[in-house]
């Protein structure tokens, strides 16, 4: 792999945005396909961040300033990614259940499911069912994300499920927070529950492959 | 004659409740009453309660506006702007007072110093009044307090390469707290209190060299000033704490509200004896979902892996989705124990 780009994937892992569209820009002097520096620069980064996330060796401020670097990398390379004709590797509609403001879980996962190349529509917080639903259908997404906190909005999820099976839309439904619990999920009929945001990324892309 | 309270939770902290009770408290959130008013009150009446609070006065009125548990907005005392959409329980920061990135506009919190007006005569007088364990009105959330006033995504990524101001400003956040803890450590409470959150469900928030590095500090010198003036230290964190429990042990604090069973009740058995479990009981899973034998058996092993002759504290919330029954019997369970 050129050196550019590994030392792109390790400034994006310290979060440093400078030195981060600094190797941007030397890479498309170099001649590096846009789409290549998008895989082995920044996406390879982002994947370290989320595989040491998972394993407790960085944590949420880590993850928020690699995430940042990963943003300004991808929104200076986006002109030459559209003129590549490369696309997203699906896409996700994202939000905190009906009833819930919290956010900072939502968000991290968010993060991390763009870190894996993915699409991710953010419709904030307290998000009905029939917003997630509705955007879903509009942007054609692969995957319904909900996040919840509080012990008392869970029950928003099971509506989100079944709303999608009523409306017979192709999006799999991802949910997860601090309450929600495997068991909870078979209960609903969702189609995953993920432990942390770094799984959940993994499992997105796996839902969009 | 029989011992007070005050001393049952006292013998408790210091591991000396060798044939005493096991003290109790109740955390209740406006929800529960107004949603369970007659179960609310059952338990009220129907067990002894070891700890209390003194009614604080003010000289200067704290600087709030609105009610923290209606919905609606909240302005707390220190400018910071809560929004709430559930009656009973309190909202989410959405709109940071600190916007820009350098901290230049630190200039719009407001330190409460109004808090520091409150009347040591009427605390005295409560506390003499009454022979329950009494914890002071103020309660010190360094970390919390940062992230309503930035916003947290922003405070988190700040912590990793703080700005000159953000340095200023904790220092003086801290001035304050120090202030604040030391007047109340004058007066005759039995104990003081801080918290913050501290974990997600399953790791901490923050690295732990960060913690050590911004947090442990500040921690070090609210424990000092309690112990100076001869009171306990409490404090109550949520999430997954684990890995910073032995830090708060050796910096001297005496009981912790933690989430004890996010982390596992065995795998805190090691800290049975070196400091005291002020609760909980699952209020994530086993309080609204959980059976009553669940609930027995939640307690039981919250006993037989951290009682030591103290280092427990019967204590719960009862907050939204609680199953009232859950509650009482956890009571009722604790109170079969001894």
């Amino acid at each position: 792999m050129s050196t550019t780009l590994v030392e792109m994937s390790e400034f994006l892992q310290k979060g440093r945005v400078k030195n981060v569209k600094e190797l941007i820009q030397k890479a498309l002097d170099e001649g590096i396909a846009p789409k290549t520096i998008l895989e082995e620069g920044l996406l390879s980064g982002m994947s370290v961040v989320g595989e040491k996330f998972k394993k407790n060796e960085v944590f949420v401020p880590e993850v928020l300033i690699a995430a940042r670097a990963m943003n300004a990398g991808t929104t200076m390379l986006k002109p030459y990614l559209v003129q590549e004709g490369v696309e997203s590797k699906g896409t996700v509609v994202i939000g905190t259940v009906k009833g819930d403001l919290h956010d900072i879980g939502k968000n991290i996962v968010k993060m991390m499911m763009e870190g894996k190349g993915l699409n991710v529509i953010d419709l904030g917080v307290d998000v009905s069912a029939e917003q997630y639903v509705t955007a879903a259908k509009e942007n054609d997404a692969d995957i319904i994300a909900c996040s919840t906190l509080l012990t008392t909005t869970m029950g928003e999820i099971k509506n989100v499920v079944d709303l999608v099976k009523a409306e017979g839309i192709r999006a799999k439904v991802m949910i997860g927070g601090a309450p929600v619990t495997q068991d909870f999920c078979d209960s609903v009929n969702a189609d995953s529950y993920t432990p942390d945001a770094a799984t959940a990324a993994d499992v997105a892309l796996s839902f969009c492959l | 004659m029989e011992r007070t309270s005050r001393q049952l939770v006292l013998d408790t902290l210091n591991f000396k409740n060798t044939d005493g009770r096991v003290p109790r408290q109740i955390w209740t959130l406006p929800w529960a009453e107004f949603t369970y008013p007659e179960m609310f009150k059952k338990i009220q009446d129907d067990f002894v309660w070891d700890f209390g609070g003194p009614q604080t006065t003010y000289e200067k009125l704290p600087k709030t506006q609105g009610d923290a548990y209606e919905v609606g907005t909240y302005v707390d005392e220190w400018g910071c702007i809560f929004t709430n959409i559930h009656r009973g329980i309190i909202g989410e920061v959405k709109e940071p007072i600190v916007k820009e990135e350098d901290w230049s506009d630190v200039g719009n919190v407001h330190i409460p110093e109004e808090l520091l007006t409150f009347d040591i005569d009427k605390v005295n007088e409560a506390c003499k009044a009454s022979d329950k364990f009494m914890i002071a009105g103020c309660c010190p959330r360094p970390f919390e307090q940062l992230q309503f006033i930035r916003g947290t995504v922003d405070l988190y990524m700040d912590l990793m390469d703080p700005p000159k101001k953000m340095l200023e400003f904790m220092e003086k956040m801290h001035d304050f707290y120090c202030r604040l803890l030391t007047k109340w450590a004058q007066t005759d409470v039995d104990a003081l209190n801080m918290m913050d959150d501290w974990g997600s469900q399953n790791a901490l928030l923050i690295n732990p060299e960060l913690w050590d590095k911004y947090f442990r500090p500040m921690y070090k010198d609210y424990i000092d000033i309690a112990h100076k003036h001869g009171k306990k230290m409490f404090m109550h964190s949520d999430g997954y704490t684990l890995d910073i429990i032995p830090r708060l042990i050796d910096l001297g604090l005496d009981a912790l509200n933690c989430q004890i069973f996010c982390m596992g009740v065995e795998k805190l058995k090691q800290f049975k004896g070196k400091i005291t479990f002020w609760g909980e009981i699952d209020r994530q899973h086993l309080i609204p979902n959980g059976t009553l034998e669940q609930i027995d058996q939640a307690v039981k092993s919250v006993y037989d892996n951290l009682w030591a002759d103290g280092g427990c504290i019967a204590q719960c919330e009862f907050g939204p989705g609680a199953n009232p029954d859950n509650i009482y019997q956890i009571y009722k369970t604790w109170e079969s124990i001894r």
